[in-house]
């Protein structure tokens, strides 16, 4: 005999964590449409010598607020539930925001949140602070930027400047490609200390080598011709 | 790796000089901590990350061990149940301790996992437990069908369990059609032994059963393995009527396989039923249905 009970139960079941599904969906629908424009902004940089920059740090600053409120409903709703239960649906958007935080500091921008004024990037911590959300949780289950999407936002930020390293030098800057080349060598030596698995972060972190040598070639090329300004590269 | 290493340190030192510069023309802000602090707060950084993500892996694939080893000994249970030849009655006293056994040994794995998935870990490592928890949701399920003749509930299931261990609705259903598969080799195997003792003529009790029933004369199914039958028809029907979200994460990968897997079970077994029902009586004594074969075969 089969209780029909049992199929009646596990559809209320799925109608219910589809409406979870949904009520979600739709914030990081919003995340990633508002996530969109901030890139597309901050893509600007690669058209904009680095002392008319300020305009296009503000617009970006803005864009990157109003990701933050949705980032806060997100909060909201999400921590009703079990984190990694839904992890998923927003991951992906979280990253991209994350990398925008990253390269608009780097920039120049979001001077208040770094640690001091010449740190090129922000900490997990101060990321965080600056979202308003916990980072890097070990015990409680909530909402925050884990460890992963945070080291995959470094990988996307240092994709997106080995792309800037060669534009420099097409807007005249002679000087930013060897600043690049610096911090992403600096962060790849970092991603070495990791024992990576074969997963998403080890697949992503095999690229930085990839952006480091992209980098290196243009500064290479800068130096063999003498053209890297004077006094500013070691 | 070494000289990698010697190169790209070498190169951290310069790196903080180059910024410090830029940062000193661009926003004329006070100097810089030194190169050499600057540097050594990344690598300090990513030493507490690389710990963070040992620990995470290694939780990880012990845990993936485990629910191997759950899968192998679920599967040996449901082994020993595929001799059992009649539902809705006590095991046979062999099979019985046999599976107990196994039994106790998966109850002291998921026990050990516990440490692993307390608090916010529980979700997290969700799927990597999930198979071994399905195969366990197939054989206790299948051992309950054969005792009781009943669909095992999720609550069931879940005081089969230590409270931590996660019984979702996804193992659960995924789970269920996979009993759908256990319950395909059980009917038609115990159709057959049922239909040959009636082909020799050995009017047990079934047969007693077939001529008060009808009045026609005409044969029909023993009414323990037509229970089977009208089950497996009711499960599939239930599962059809089931509507699953586009959007439901874990569930959607499998579900149009695993449906399409547990429909063609269904129709083996009904054709098995109409087959041994037909010819039975043709077959020689002892043959036994292949089950390897597709519907679309003719296995009868």
């Amino acid at each position: 005999m089969i209780d029909r009970a049992i199929f009646e139960s596990l559809q209320t079941k799925i109608d219910e964590e589809a409406a979870v599904r949904d009520e979600l969906h739709d914030i990081v629908q919003n995340l990633a449409r508002k996530g969109r424009s901030t890139q597309a902004t901050l893509s600007r940089a690669h058209s904009t010598p680095a002392e008319q920059l300020k305009p296009v740090l503000e617009d970006a600053t803005k864009e990157i607020l109003a990701q933050k409120e949705e980032i806060s409903r997100l909060r909201s709703v999400a921590d009703k539930h079990p984190f990694y239960k839904y992890n998923g649906l927003w991951s992906r958007e979280l990253q991209n925001l994350v990398s925008s935080v990253e390269l608009c500091a780097w920039l120049g921008g979001l001077q208040e949140y770094k640690s001091s004024s010449s740190a090129s990037f922000l900490t997990m911590e101060e990321v965080g602070k600056f979202l308003d959300i916990p980072v890097n949780l070990k015990e409680e289950d909530a909402f925050h930027l884990t460890l992963e999407e945070y080291l995959l936002a470094l990988i996307s930020m240092v994709e997106e400047l080995a792309r800037l390293a060669v534009n420099s030098v097409t807007l005249g800057d002679y000087d930013r490609p060897t600043q690049i080349n610096q911090f992403i060598k600096d962060l790849f030596s970092g991603f070495q200390l990791l024992n990576l698995k074969n997963d998403i972060l080890r697949k992503r972190s095999d690229g930085i080598k990839y952006s480091v040598k992209k980098v290196e070639d243009v500064v290479y090329d800068l130096s063999l011709r003498n053209l890297i300004p004077k006094g500013k590269s070691g | 790796m070494e000289p990698d290493t010697v190169r790209s340190t070498a190169g951290i030192k310069r790196s903080w000089d180059g910024l410090s510069l830029r940062n000193e023309t661009r926003n004329s802000q006070p100097p810089t901590p030194t190169m050499a602090e600057s540097a050594l707060n990344v690598h300090s950084m990513f030493e507490t990350f690389r710990d963070e993500l040992d620990q995470h892996h290694d939780r990880r694939e012990r845990l993936i061990k485990t629910s191997r080893d759950i899968t192998a000994l679920s599967k040996k249970i449901i082994f020993s149940l595929q001799r059992v030849r009649t539902a809705n009655t006590p095991l046979p006293p062999s099979i019985a301790k046999d599976t107990k056994s196994r039994f106790t040994q998966i109850l002291d794995l998921f026990r050990s996992t516990i440490p692993d998935i307390t608090g916010l870990n529980n979700w997290r490592y969700q799927r990597q437990l999930s198979p071994g928890i399905q195969e366990f949701i197939e054989a206790l399920s299948f051992n309950h069908y054969l005792t009781h003749q009943t669909l095992i509930t999720r609550s069931e299931v879940a005081v089969h369990l230590p409270p931590e261990i996660l019984v979702t609705e996804e193992d659960y259903v995924m789970g269920l059609f996979d009993l759908t598969g256990e319950l395909m080799r059980f009917a038609v195997t115990s159709l057959s032994a049922g239909s040959h003792s009636q082909g020799q003529g050995q009017s047990g009790t079934e047969a007693e059963f077939d001529e008060r029933n009808n009045q026609s004369g005409l044969p029909t199914l023993p009414p323990a393995q037509a229970g089977v039958v009208r089950d497996l028809r009711e499960i599939r029907a239930e599962f059809e009527s089931l509507s699953i979200p586009r959007r439901h994460g874990g569930m959607l990968r499998d579900y149009g396989k695993k449906s399409e897997v547990m429909q063609n079970s269904v129709e083996k077994v009904e054709r098995a039923a109409y087959g041994i029902l037909v010819r039975g009586s043709e077959r020689p004594a002892g043959w036994k249905p292949d089950l390897s074969a597709g519907t679309e075969m003719e296995i009868y």
